[in-house]
């Protein structure tokens, strides 16, 4: 029981944490295309 | 705890605090800053916003400081499956709309806002009835996250509560004027950063500062029956089924949402908004966690105020480093919706107002700007005069709800099927809320053959609402087989029992009698649409982009600037 509430509250900013670095890493692809294009990120 | 007062910061840290959120964001706008800004890049970028900025703008956007706060309400509330039924629907509602964003995409590829759509498919009457839902959603969007700037540094410090409002206004309007939805989207990738990074470390950091699991399972004792199951069907009534049957409804009336849809590379809306989904709903539930930590401890809220909930536990368990970065996390949540609701909202005067109905096709792209731009200065000093004077927007709220529920139906049929007429769209929403207003102040008495009527409307406006989710999908038969057998099932289980629940009937009838409305008109017609007529009539306000286009050589059929067409 104790497992399984840890779980279900801490399993929330480990689901954040995925989609930050996710972001994150799409941003910079986003970036280094937008120079190669040479035009703005947006 | 439970007679512990929060945490106060001195006057100075809040205004450096302030200083440094907003200075920050304003210095990271002067990198994108042109001098001459075109109106198209004011609007919607250059359509082609990356998967990265456009899930962080999404996210952000969608995350408002109300968001933290009634999660955390709902935790506390309903016990273990309030935070998933605040988090959880809140998220699809980003979810259920890409299906459709993508038939908007299709249809109208250079449009600003769903109104131009709606323009080029039925013409004024409706494109404004549109513009109209969305222009009082995003007002009373600001209007609260300014409220929220300003309850919070009243509460953290010796400031007013007019101060805050004040200066959260001023900071977002200062970094937003000049480039406007471009700026919006580049802060909204900062701010989400910062948030997500907060909310990661403060999660755990309180849930192990409390006691950890352990506290957590043993403080389950403190919660009622209802509250320890994670089925709770007080949860679900409560607060589940409201939220979702204004899923579909909040994505279609928000155009903070359609900008994105128009904004984001068409090839990048599914995992775009997939991604929004999932962070919007982690960030979200993981803070009303907090809420269940406070319950489990027995904790009441300070001043019986459940807003107090999060900042009473960061306040309790933790040292004040944290409780500025919970400061931080709530400032950079407001600000991302409300920069997005002043873009949203600039966009609306300058295309659906300006460029529709006043230019009418010979829209003047630097005068575009200037509505825009004295649009979002406007809109800032109505909101913060609403949030100042703390004005009861209640009866406009009531009434906005109505109107996204209303217009579902009519906006997506108009899209998919070619028999809608503009008469069909206007006359199913002006009928809709007339119905709704029956039943939502009980005008006709909600008893006999009168309540039996309006619970068939409403049986009718769940059955929509089931047929649309699962047509996004499914496409267009699992689509009407659900509709009718959520039908079936509410015309068996909510006669003479919907009656008793007004709010929800009205809002449901919203939607059943819009829906019914409008197919039976459209049968009557024997109109027929091309669709291929939004692309051509739809179009960008400056020549820049239709170079472009034409330049790659896609093969598609890029439209004439609309300032060029007569």
């Amino acid at each position: 029981m104790t497992t399984l509430f840890a779980f279900y509250v801490l399993i929330w900013p480990a689901l954040t944490l995925g989609v930050l670095v996710l972001i994150c890493r799409a941003v910079l692809r986003d970036r280094r295309e937008a120079r190669r294009q040479h035009r703005q990120l947006v | 705890m439970n007679n512990a007062s929060l945490h106060q910061f001195s006057t100075l840290t809040v205004i450096l605090l302030m200083l440094a959120f907003y200075g920050g964001t304003y210095l990271m706008t002067l990198g994108i800053r042109k001098k001459k800004e075109d109106a198209d890049a004011f609007m919607v970028s250059n359509h082609r916003v990356g998967f990265g900025i456009g899930a962080a703008s999404m996210t952000a956007t969608w995350i408002w400081a109300a968001s933290f706060y009634a999660a955390a309400t709902s935790g506390y509330t309903y016990g273990v499956s309030g935070p998933i039924h605040y988090g959880l629907w809140g998220a699809l509602m980003i979810l259920f709309i890409y299906p459709f964003g993508r038939r908007f995409r299709k249809l109208a590829p250079n449009a600003h806002t769903l109104g131009e759509l709606i323009h080029a498919r039925h013409g004024a009457s409706s494109q404004l009835i549109l513009a109209l839902s969305n222009l009082l959603g995003s007002i009373i969007s600001l209007m609260v996250n300014f409220t929220a700037a300003g309850a919070l540094v009243s509460v953290l410090s010796p400031l007013s509560f007019q101060v805050g409002v004040i200066f959260a206004g001023v900071g977002v309007l200062l970094y937003t004027l000049w480039s406007g939805f471009r700026a919006s989207v580049l802060t909204d990738f900062a701010q989400l950063v910062a948030l997500m990074a907060i909310a990661v470390v403060i999660i755990p950091a309180v849930f192990f500062a409390m006691g950890g699991p352990s506290e957590l399972v043993a403080g389950l004792d403190n919660l009622t029956a209802e509250q320890a199951d994670f089925f709770s069907v007080d949860a679900i009534l409560n607060q589940g089924a409201p939220f979702f049957v204004a899923v579909l409804a909040y994505a279609i009336g928000n155009q903070t949402i359609s900008q994105r849809l128009f904004a984001v590379n068409e090839d990048h809306i599914k995992p775009t908004f997939l991604t929004a989904t999932v962070g919007y709903g982690a960030i979200v539930i993981g803070l009303g966690m907090i809420g269940l930590m406070a319950l489990t401890l027995g904790i009441e809220p300070l001043n019986g105020d459940m807003n107090n909930l999060i900042p009473q536990m960061v306040s309790g368990y933790l040292p004040p480093l944290f409780i500025a970065l919970f400061f931080i996390l709530v400032i950079g949540s407001l600000s991302s919706t409300a920069d997005s609701d002043l873009s949203a909202l600039s966009a609306i005067m300058m295309a659906d107002v300006y460029g529709k109905n006043i230019a009418r096709g010979k829209a003047d792209p630097q005068r575009m700007l200037l509505v825009g731009r004295l649009t979002m200065i406007i809109a800032t000093a109505v909101g913060i005069v609403f949030a100042s004077f703390s004005l009861d927007i209640l009866v406009m709220l009531v009434f906005v709800g109505a109107l996204w529920g209303a217009i579902v139906f009519p906006v997506i049929a108009s899209c998919f099927w070619s028999r809608v007429t503009n008469a069909a769209f206007t006359t199913s929403v002006i009928v809709a809320m007339v119905t709704f207003c029956l039943a939502r102040f009980e005008w006709l008495p909600l008893t006999g053959v009168i309540g039996l009527g309006f619970e068939v409307l409403a049986s009718i406006g769940g059955g929509t609402i089931i047929g649309l989710m699962v047509f996004g999908f499914l496409g267009r038969t699992a689509g009407f087989i659900a509709g009718v057998l959520a039908l079936v099932a509410m015309l068996v289980f909510a006669t003479d029992f919907l009656r008793d629940y007004t709010v929800l009937l009205a809002s449901l009838t919203a939607y059943g009698t819009s829906t019914l409305v409008c197919v039976v008109m459209s049968l009557a017609s024997r109109e027929r649409f091309d669709f291929d007529c939004i692309r051509e009539r739809v179009g960008d306000y400056d020549d820049h982009l239709a170079d472009e286009e034409s330049d790659e050589a896609t093969g598609d059929l890029a439209p004439a600037p609309l300032a060029t067409q007569h």
